[in-house]
């Protein structure tokens, strides 16, 4: 019992309170870390489209004289640091973090502490990042940071050490997020659900946590070295001292290129949850798309040269990257393939979520397709750094990776808040979407054709590109109006609510079997789960192929997938009995964890601490001395209290 | 069946079969998955030193400063200590106080020794002038190895709280994977040091100055 | 799927306008703009071309399917009853395994070109003629050097048409990237790395480039051009550049402008490559102006800067934004910074500092220096190289032509006061030059320096400079009386 634990004095009253602002500062739930993180990452989505705006205003004149070059060169540095680790990460984690335990049948993560702190660290190295709005100088080097022009020799101010400081806490929280999601989706199933019995939206956040775990430590590697030259004069990038420029570019892309994945898979697992229910039939070739995603990620650790091509690697490096990234091309077809094949024969419902998944399979074709063309090193030397890859990448990772974001959030929002989103708002709002997505990337492939090279702050009239720039801003003032829609869709929804009720899709799986939104316990009975898709059949047991061939399966030990659960519950799946013998705390049904205040004085500590690198000694034992005391707290604190559990 | 995560904390589970998906407890895979992203952490740090090898512009080079048989020494004792964290979680299973408390200790102690040697070569290299500043070799050495050090400190420290536990009983046979779990992050910074004693002292410590270079003149 | 799809397809008619529509875009998009990738004009540029357009139309009939298929399904299988309930279909191994070929194929067919490619353009054509030229990046211009021909110019690269050209890449301080659209892709000129590329310009013309890695704060602003001409143009070109100006009449605004210069600008700019030893020289002297700035970065007063040998016959300037007249030039002169941001000159050149980022010079002396500049044009060509300074012109004043010796040959690197460029400020010289060497008088020493510098190096300067014994005894002389009367 936690007995022992009782004796050891406290230091604070734990927080108790259910609402208001210190019930999610001291929240553990899984939920709450959702939304706070969908929140965070939103907020930074609209500072990091407000950046874009200044930077398309700039372009859509030649000789414009509108911002200063140094400006500019903060402003696409901070939005591309901020949409790729603060907007688009973050939003996927949102996602995870809220359905992951709803889609396996679990009550919250495997470490709800942790997962606090994931999210303390995310928000307070986010604001490490964007210091220098405040003090005039803000990183800009670019958000791939090429030695040595973001060394100290070349960037003097204190931006680019702000950068490298930021990103190293944030690498942080994504590493502790996803060791807590490889963790929670390995070891917290339901009964029943065997790994290829899994939602694809929690298969692709399996994937895509193992590669945060694998490739955040590269970059934080190469971040600690950048620091400690810019800080301390060491000589990893000092090119006088004979560092190489090109072994930064290897580290950077070593870890990049896993992170392209690690922000399109996500999205690819919330279409492949979307598709279906608006089909009314179950994702085609379920393996396949799996094992696609799988060999994504695992081939993209063995393409990171291709961004290097330019960089003079040989011709046989060059032909070994070229090959290989080609061969990505192959899954990704594949599940591109799928996905239409899940809509063949099937019944549409074109709604807002569903317009959304489709343009996310049209518009990621169109990425996948100029990434073939990146693939070809000798035509890849004329696009390499020209707009052609600014419209390539934005096609994946806004026509990619934000579709599917939006696609889930109109599709997920009812399960979320209990209420639906206004679906003619939607439409309309993902009509502008795409408009102005197209206008705005659509004309920079040709752009970059027609010679224009990327983090230019200004270009001559003479080079012949103003009328497509301007056509380009024009569409991302389109954007921007899409984005105002989706927040006055959100204002109307909520005050002319439509209750949603537990499946308002007519869904597939685990989390619309329950309550919208659901109660802080999530699962009043953890489910025994039979099959794929599990909640369709329990609503349409005929349509399964042997539905009534094995009604109830009598023990998991059966399910040779994997090491599957524990007999015991197994045998005795009726709700609180399983907590059986596990409960200890007064026999009362159901125990999460307790909330903490330990996560973000933790997560405090450590920003300070490595914040103070900047601004002083004084800030670096300060910080080291909340993230003590939060360390030492959270070793300390039991996870519940044996007092009477105010929470339910 | 979600409970199991709420179970876990209250370090109270009474055998080895965990009730969780895979029958391995949270907070042993936790680790393991830690332990590969650790692998990819000390991995870039070990290729960064390959890759600047031979590449100093000035010395001092290894040749000149790498002490080969004194980091021998140390690294036996990290290996025995090693041998020590078995026997200790061999004897805390065991519910044998004493020897657990002992071996515990002697963990600890043999990790600090460790330590020790590592201050003195760092030490050693400072007043022989090689710093993180002087040239690649030393940035590249430093870092790599200041980051071990930093693994096995935390280590110590991690050994020395599970220490005051099993004197205050709240390690137990009954709950000695919080031991085995650190026993996993100690046998890993063990190898990991097996790793960069074999790139530092093995296969590099003979480096002296690359073509172009100028000599190190001692003194 | 269906083999009646085809007729019944909603979007067929639509599709056989789109795709001649495309057809007729692509072709049209050689825009004729200055760094159009299609609009080539040499077998490197044009093989990717060709590469990127093979590909390009296996991705339209990809994406005109994928794209055309996920409309029509849309279309075909949008719900038309609510209690509609499709048969539950999982998979088909057969079509999964067809559609993981038949993409298989496809990048197969991409793949074997694109090897071809990377392979043939990995180095020039063997067997036929090839000439080298180096080009160095620096924040935020381009310098090209000619070893074969000892020349060195900046921001326009003049290549003869027809021949194999061997680029070989260096950069001095940040990554830059060389790239001419009509002409080839860009490779990266990194520091510590030795790169190369080659192109072939197969007709004459200018070929606008510009840097293509982010290199700071006036990267936008980092352009060159390559000129390409036929053979007999550039090699008159090549001899010009080997050729001094006529020297300024005495009193012109010229002259005047010559002097301003040799006091504000000399220290980096260098206008002598066509003497002989000059090239090796320049080499030396840029390197120690790198280095001095990078040793003193907030206070440096010398950064690297573009040879001017011959800047007349330049048609643009400013790394390539500005085409180059007079009225620029007086503009530029006076405030670079307003025409480049962050430019190096303002930021550090001494004539620059200490006021709003303006020179420091007269309007009429920013005037004289533009016409100075602008008369720098190859003079008529002699066989016995007058230019160099012939002995023959003893009869003057040794210290005046010491004085002008001087301003044309050691302003780069030393100043007339106590302050060090490069090398050491040379006032007070005499007082110190007796007692340097054991046995050299202060004439000797003077004379060794000059011709054998790196015999004796006085401690704390780097050893670099190069020998100028080819001057004539005269010029010597007079150099040696002149520094004499430094104090």
């Amino acid at each position: 019992m936690t007995t022992t634990t009782l004796t050891i004095p406290r230091i604070f009253d734990r927080p108790r309170s259910a609402s208001g602002i210190w019930s999610w500062i001291g929240t553990v739930d899984h939920k709450r870390i959702g939304t706070l993180y969908g929140i965070t990452a939103f907020l930074w989505f609209l500072v990091g489209g407000i950046e874009a705006l200044l930077i398309r205003t700039q372009l859509a004149t030649a000789d414009s004289t509108l911002i200063d070059p140094d400006t500019f060169n903060q402003l696409f540095t901070m939005h591309g640091t901020t949409m790729v680790f603060l907007v688009v990460m973050p939003l996927s984690a949102s996602f995870f973090n809220w359905f992951v335990p709803l889609q396996i049948g679990a009550r919250d993560v495997a470490f709800p502490r942790l997962n606090a702190l994931s999210f303390w660290l995310f928000l307070f190295g986010g604001l490490l990042l964007n210091v220098g709005w405040f003090t005039g100088d803000s990183p800009s080097g670019g958000w791939f940071g090429y030695a040595p022009n973001s060394g100290i020799t070349f960037n003097t101010g204190s931006g680019m050490t702000f950068w490298a400081i930021g990103l190293s806490v944030l690498g942080v929280a994504s590493i502790a997020a996803g060791l807590n999601f490889v963790v929670t989706i390995f070891n917290m199933r339901a009964p029943g659900m065997t790994m290829f019995k899994l939602p694809v939206f929690t298969w692709m956040t399996l994937i895509t946590s193992i590669l945060l775990v694998l490739a955040i430590p590269v970059i934080g590697v190469a971040l600690i070295q950048i620091g400690s030259d810019r800080l301390y004069g060491t000589n990893f990038y000092n090119s006088l001292g004979g560092g190489d420029p090109v072994l930064w570019q290897h580290m950077f892309w070593l870890f990049g290129h896993p992170e392209v994945y690690i922000l399109i898979l996500p999205a690819m697992g919330i279409v492949s949850e979307i598709i279906p229910t608006f089909s009314r039939k179950p994702l085609f070739g379920y393996p396949f798309v799996i094992f696609s995603g799988i060999s994504i990620a695992f081939l993209g650790w063995f393409v990171w040269s291709h961004h290097m091509f330019t960089v003079g690697l040989g011709p046989a490096a060059t032909s070994a990257f070229a090959i290989s990234t080609m061969a990505i091309a192959i899954p990704t077809g594949v599940k591109i393939l799928n996905w239409m094949a899940t809509m063949v024969r099937g019944s549409i419902q074109i709604n807002t979520p569903m317009l959304f998944a489709i343009s996310f399979i049209a518009m990621f074709t169109i990425g996948g397709l100029s990434g073939v063309m990146h693939a070809a090193a000798p035509s890849d030397a004329q696009q390499q750094d020209t707009y052609f890859v600014v419209a390539h990448f934005h096609y994946v990772l806004f026509g990619g990776s934000l579709m599917g974001i939006f696609s889930g959030i109109y599709y997920w929002w009812p399960k979320m808040t209990g209420w639906m989103l206004n679906d003619k708002i939607g439409i309309v709002m993902w009509f502008f979407t795409l408009l102005g997505f197209n206008l705005q990337f659509a004309p920079l492939h040709w752009l970059g054709l027609d010679g224009m090279p990327r983090r230019i702050f200004t270009y001559s009239s003479d080079q012949g590109w103003e009328s497509l720039n301007a056509i380009a801003s024009v569409g991302g003032y389109i954007i921007a109006l899409a984005i105002l829609i989706f927040l006055f869709n959100i204002w109307y929804s909520r005050r002319n609510k439509v209750m949603a009720g537990n499946d308002p899709w007519n869904a597939r799986t685990l989390e619309w079997s329950i309550p919208s939104p659901p109660p802080h316990f999530n699962f009043a009975e953890i489910p025994q789960v039979q099959y794929r898709d599990d909640f369709w059949y329990q609503k349409y047991p005929e349509q399964h192929e042997e539905g009534h061939v094995h009604a109830i399966a009598p023990s998991g030990a059966q399910d040779d997938d994997d090491m599957m659960f524990d007999p015991e519950t197994g045998a005795a799946p009726s709700g609180g009995a399983e907590d059986g013998h596990h409960d200890d705390h007064g026999g009362h049904g159901i125990h999460l964890p307790d909330m903490s205040y330990y996560p973000i004085m933790l997560a405090a500590g450590i920003t300070l601490g490595m914040g103070g690198l900047m601004a002083g000694n004084w800030v670096i034992v300060l910080g080291g001395v909340i993230g003590m005391w939060g360390l030492i707290g959270w070793s300390l604190e039991p996870v519940n209290d044996p007092a009477p559990d105010v929470e339910h | 069946m979600a409970q199991q995560a709420v179970t876990e904390y209250h370090a109270e589970v009474h055998d080895t079969t965990y009730n969780t998906s895979t029958g391995l407890s949270n907070r042993k895979l936790l680790m393991w998955a830690f332990l590969g992203s650790d692998v990819m952490f000390f991995g870039s740090f070990i290729a960064t030193y390959l890759v600047y090898r031979n590449r100093s512009l000035v010395g001092p080079y290894p040749e000149n400063i790498v002490d080969v048989p004194i980091t021998t020494i140390s690294t036996f004792v990290l290996l025995m200590s090693s041998l020590a964290m078995v026997l200790a979680l061999h004897y805390v299973r065991e519910g044998s106080k004493n020897p657990g408390r002992f071996w515990i200790f002697m963990t600890a102690a043999l990790g600090l020794v460790f330590i020790g040697f590592q201050v003195f070569e760092f030490w050693t290299f400072v007043n022989e002038g090689l710093t993180p500043r002087t040239n690649l070799f030393g940035t590249t050495f430093f870092i790599l190895t200041g980051f071990h050090g930093a693994h096995v400190t935390i280590g110590v420290l991690w050994l020395l709280i599970l220490l005051f536990g099993h004197f205050k009983g709240t390690l137990r046979s009954d709950n000695s994977l919080d031991l085995e779990i650190a026993g996993l992050y100690w046998h890993f910074v063990d190898i990991v040091w097996i790793v960069i004693f074999t790139v530092i002292y093995l296969v590099t410590a003979n480096d002296g100055a690359p073509p172009g270079a100028p000599p190190f003149l001692h003194g | 799927m269906n083999s009646n799809l085809l007729p019944r397809f909603p979007l067929r008619r639509p599709l056989l306008v789109l795709i001649p529509a495309v057809a007729a875009f692509i072709s049209a998009c050689a825009t004729g703009n200055p760094q159009d990738t299609f609009d080539t004009a040499g077998p490197v540029a044009e093989d990717q071309a060709n590469l990127f357009k093979f590909i390009f139309w296996i991705a339209i009939v990809v994406f005109v399917i994928v794209e055309g298929g996920i409309i029509w399904i849309t279309l075909r299988y949008r719900r038309r009853s609510d209690d509609e309930m499709p048969k539950q279909t999982h998979g088909n191994t057969k079509l999964e395994l067809t559609w993981t070929f038949i993409p298989a194929l496809i990048i197969i067919a991409i793949a074997i070109p694109t090897i071809r490619s990377i392979w043939d353009l990995a180095e020039p054509p063997s067997g036929e003629p090839v000439m080298t030229v180096e080009a160095v990046g620096h924040q935020w211009w381009f310098e090209f050097r000619y070893p074969e021909e000892e020349i060195v110019t900046a921001n326009e690269l003049r290549v003869p048409v027809g021949k194999n050209v061997i680029v070989k890449l260096q950069s001095q301080d940040v990554i830059h990237s060389f790239w001419v659209p009509k002409l080839f892709g860009k490779v990266d000129m990194i520091p510590t790395r030795n790169n190369e590329l080659w192109f072939r310009a197969d007709e004459a013309g200018e070929f606008f480039g510009q840097c293509a890695e982010f290199c700071g704060i006036a990267h936008a602003l980092m352009r060159f051009r390559v000129i390409a001409q036929p053979e007999a143009e550039y090699d008159a070109w090549v001899a010009g550049m080997r050729r001094a100006p006529e020297p300024p009449a005495a009193a012109s605004a010229e002259a005047r402008g010559q002097t301003a210069f040799a006091a504000n600008c000399s220290s980096c700019h260098s206008t002598d490559s066509y003497r002989p030893g000059a090239y090796e020289r320049e080499l030396v002297t840029q390197d120690g102006r790198w280095t001095g700035w990078l040793a003193n970065i907030e206070g440096a007063r010398i950064v690297s800067a573009p040879n001017l040998t011959n800047f007349g016959i330049r048609t643009t300037f400013a790394a390539g934004i500005r085409d180059l007249d007079r009225a620029t030039l007086v503009e530029w002169i006076d405030d670079p910074g307003s025409i480049k941001p962050g430019t190096r000159m303002e930021a550090h050149a001494a004539v620059y500092q200490g006021g709003d980022g303006t020179a420091n010079l007269t309007s009429a002396q920013v005037s004289d220096i533009a016409d100075y500049l602008l008369s720098l044009v190859p003079g008529e060509a002699a066989p016995d190289d007058s230019a160099n300074g012939s002995g023959d012109d003893s009869g003057g004043d040794p210290v005046e032509l010491g004085q002008a010796t001087f301003a044309a040959n050691c302003t780069a690197c030393h100043r007339t006061d106590s302050e060090r460029l490069v090398g050491p400020g040379l006032a007070g010289v005499a007082d110190r030059a007796g007692s340097r060497v054991s046995g050299l008088g202060v004439d000797e020493y003077i004379a060794q320096s000059i011709k054998e510098p790196n015999v004796y190096i006085v401690d704390g300067f780097p050893p670099g400079m190069s020998s100028f014994a080819h001057l004539s005894d005269a010029e010597i002389n007079g150099l040696i009386a002149y520094l004499k009367t430094l104090n």
